[in-house]
């Protein structure tokens, strides 16, 4: 990645809301790699128990998930553990984003060598207390590395958990989410206590 | 599916390239005119039990866009620089299947005003752009958005706003159940004198034609609609057409370059099959409705030795005046919930800032309307401005996710000669096509009206009593789905693409009609003014061909 895409990278958004105008991900999209991965994607949806991991040894899941961790923290409602973000992560990469498998296996690299070096006491990040978690990440989050960890970590805690993440709909869970195929009004509580709409007196203007 | 089969080879009165939401229209007012149309499209043909409520498909993978991995282009700010591959979702972002983009568009369905078709006559000339009137009035279109709302589908309240231009007909549907984030952005806009009034949305509010009404689903803007009650290309017109006997639609079929005879004419295309087999389709005429960014590659792609810069391209204006659209949103979270993941995208809007004003001191018009894109994880996802990115702020963010909503402006682009779609020099597609190059950035203009209307969304959530306002970032274009201008109509062949009729000013026998089309680019919202423009060109090639005047 150029200087320049890595600035563009940390300006853009995914998408922007208002305008409809997409923006471009730069984890190219690998849809063929679905039906190779539909399998491994149901057993982990029906599984009580995560499957263990692909892409990502156990040291690495372990950093990454604190990484997450502190994307969308734990606590009254889930967080981006209890949602098994870092599954979604490590199917993905080992699938449909293998093509940016080896960009993020450098950047994860870099970041672990950069934390020893801020942190020489931590074994590594994922040993470290969260304050200190909190602290370091503020110094590295606008890097394309940590920018795609977020993105990763959204879509592993609020897309279908057919593909391995959003354990049990946890994610939905957080955000107020119902899946359910159609809906009737009144959606909530501003339309239903609406009147109906009041024509202007002013009539057509020109 | 059903319809006519031409044989391999058959000659044809019309070939249409594209079958979306200008190429239906257009495949369905010929066939019933009595020509036979063949309709090529690139994408294949899908129904509703294959579409799914699935964003990481859909968002993320290509799931029926236009793919990076087999139709790859390249995206550049500026002409002096080199364009870079695009991996993700594209610059000129499609959807790739018969219906086209009017599979998944939110359908927003303005019509555009009076002022936007001579707004250079009445602002003046706007240096180092190319802003100018279009060739037709909104009285000549004003007939034929009357057929898209009544034909189409489209559900309104006419004259709501007091802004709305004239109509010679009420809409056919009531406008949709109003969501509560329309209710807010009402109440917060009558407190400050503005008008907002019921959206007009290309959504069956009751059952239409033989389709049933929208079950509110939520997943509109970038899906394929599962109850048929979007108003797309692929439930309505493209039907309509093969219920004739005189249409049939060629899904899987890739049109990559129009031949022409030594008189200059068309005599038909080349195409490959889903086989990446190629073959010719002879034609008495062609009609090019592939959208603004593949009609212009097309004919850029179509050289010969009598047409040695493109076809059609004799001005040197193939490709020239992109227009995306501008636009800046406003999130608000509010006391109570409003579960915007229900239901369609836009309830309410306002057209009180439609018009440009030269006291502020840039050119731009738009509205704003209430939404939001509800789908979790491209919501949650959302950033720049001064959203929360991460951490115990992101995540008070999401769990106001049912009571969060946001103000959207819409705003105008202006036509500049260096935004354009050209072919790539090195870039080929998985058929060995040369690739699409965007070259996009705003005028300032354009960017400057965006932060006006952002201030007004801002406003708007105030006074509607918004308990928290973020800001999105006004960004200057890196992409877009309006594609919009590219083979701009005109009386002066040396400005323009085509005529007022959509025939190209350099071969009589092919017409070009889709958001390539445009002069000037409107308040967003193109595809109810492409249909538009599709079912009154569809007129008047119908007209000629009977007078032998192709």
């Amino acid at each position: 990645m150029t200087e320049n895409e890595r600035n563009d990278m940390s300006r853009r958004s995914f998408l922007t809301q208002g305008t409809g105008l997409f923006t471009s991900l730069w984890v190219a999209g690998q849809w063929p790699g679905i039906a190779a991965a539909a399998h491994h994607a149901d057993e982990a949806a029906n599984s009580p128990v995560p499957l263990g991991f692909t892409y990502f040894n156990a040291a690495d899941a372990a950093d990454v998930e604190a990484i997450c961790a502190q994307i969308v923290p734990s606590g009254a409602t889930p967080g981006a553990r209890e949602a098994h973000a870092i599954y979604f992560m490590d199917r993905t990469l080992a699938t449909y984003f293998s093509a940016s498998a080896p960009a993020f296996s450098t950047g994860l690299t870099e970041f672990q060598a950069s934390f020893r070096t801020a942190q020489p006491q931590v074994a590594r990040f994922a040993a470290a207390d969260p304050d200190m978690q909190n602290a370091y990440l503020k110094t590295v989050d606008h890097t394309p590395f940590f920018e795609t960890t977020r993105m990763l970590t959204i879509l592993g805690m609020f897309t279908s958990p057919k593909y391995s993440g959003n354990y049990q709909g946890a994610g939905w869970k957080l955000m107020g989410f119902v899946d359910q195929h159609g809906f009737s009004p009144p959606f909530g509580h501003y339309d239903a206590e609406y009147q109906g709409f009041v024509p202007y007196e002013t009539g057509k203007a020109t | 599916m059903s319809g006519k089969k031409f044989k391999m080879g058959e000659m044809v009165d019309f070939v249409v390239v594209g079958s979306g939401a200008a190429g239906g229209v257009v495949a369905r007012e010929l066939s019933q005119a009595g020509f036979s149309v063949l309709v090529f499209e690139q994408g294949p043909r899908l129904g509703p039990a294959d579409f799914e409520h699935d964003e990481f498909k859909y968002f993320f993978m290509s799931g029926i866009t236009v793919d990076p991995k087999i139709s790859p282009q390249t995206f550049r700010k500026t002409e002096d620089s080199v364009a870079t591959q695009s991996p993700g979702m594209q610059p000129a972002l499609y959807a790739r299947l018969v219906g086209g983009s009017s599979n998944h568009y939110t359908a927003n369905f303005w019509r555009f005003h009076e002022v936007d078709f001579k707004e250079r006559s009445l602002l003046g000339a706007i240096p180092g752009t190319a802003f100018a009137d279009w060739p037709i009035t909104y009285d000549e279109l004003e007939p034929y958005y009357t057929k898209v709302e009544w034909e189409v589908g489209v559900s309104g309240l006419g004259y709501a706003s007091p802004f709305d231009p004239p109509r010679s007909k009420p809409y056919p549907m009531p406008p949709m159940p109003v969501k509560s984030s329309g209710v807010l952005l009402e109440r917060g806009a009558r407190k400050l004198g503005l008008h907002p009034f019921p959206a007009p949305m290309a959504i069956a509010s009751e059952p239409f034609r033989g389709r049933p009404a929208c079950v509110h689903c939520g997943f509109c803007m970038g899906f394929g609609c599962e109850s048929r009650a979007k108003s797309s290309s692929l439930y309505n017109m493209i039907p309509e057409a093969e219920a004739t006997g005189r249409c049939e639609v060629r899904s899987g079929s890739y049109v990559y370059h129009v031949e022409t005879t030594p008189n200059r004419r068309v005599s038909g295309v080349h195409y490959f099959d889903a086989a990446k087999r190629s073959h010719f389709q002879p034609a008495r005429a062609v009609v090019l409705s592939a959208n603004g960014a593949e009609t212009a590659r097309l004919l850029l792609n179509s050289t010969s030795n009598r047409f040695t810069h493109g076809l059609a391209n004799s001005s040197g204006m193939v490709g020239k005046h992109l227009m995306f659209n501008q636009g800046a949103a406003v999130h608000a979270v509010f006391e109570h919930e409003l579960n915007e993941y229900k239901s369609i995208q836009v309830t309410r809007i306002l057209h009180d800032f439609y018009m440009s004003d030269p006291k502020r001191g840039f050119y731009g018009g738009g509205g704003i309307d209430a939404r939001m894109n509800p789908q979790p994880a491209i919501w949650a996802m959302s950033q720049g401005g001064d959203l929360p990115r991460w951490g115990n702020d992101l995540k008070a963010r999401l769990e106001a996710f049912p009571r969060s909503m946001v103000a959207a402006g819409h705003s105008t682009s202006l036509a500049l000669a260096s935004n354009n779609v050209s072919i790539d020099p090195a870039l080929k597609d998985a058929w060995g096509v040369p690739a699409i190059r965007v070259t996009y950035k705003d005028h300032p203009d354009d960017l400057a009206f965006a932060r006006f209307l952002q201030d007004r969304s801002v406003e708007i959530m105030e006074a509607a009593g918004a308990q928290k306002i973020w800001r999105d970032s006004v960004q200057e274009n890196t992409a877009g789905v309006h594609l919009l201008g590219t083979c701009r109509m005109g009386n002066d062949p040396a400005s323009s693409v085509v005529d007022k009729y959509h025939r190209a000013h350099d071969v009589p026998n092919l017409f070009i009609c889709d958001g390539s089309s445009f002069v000037t680019s409107g308040r967003g919202q193109p595809t109810m003014t492409i249909q538009a423009l599709a079912f009154r060109a569809a007129d008047h090639i119908g007209r000629f061909a009977k007078a032998n005047e192709i």
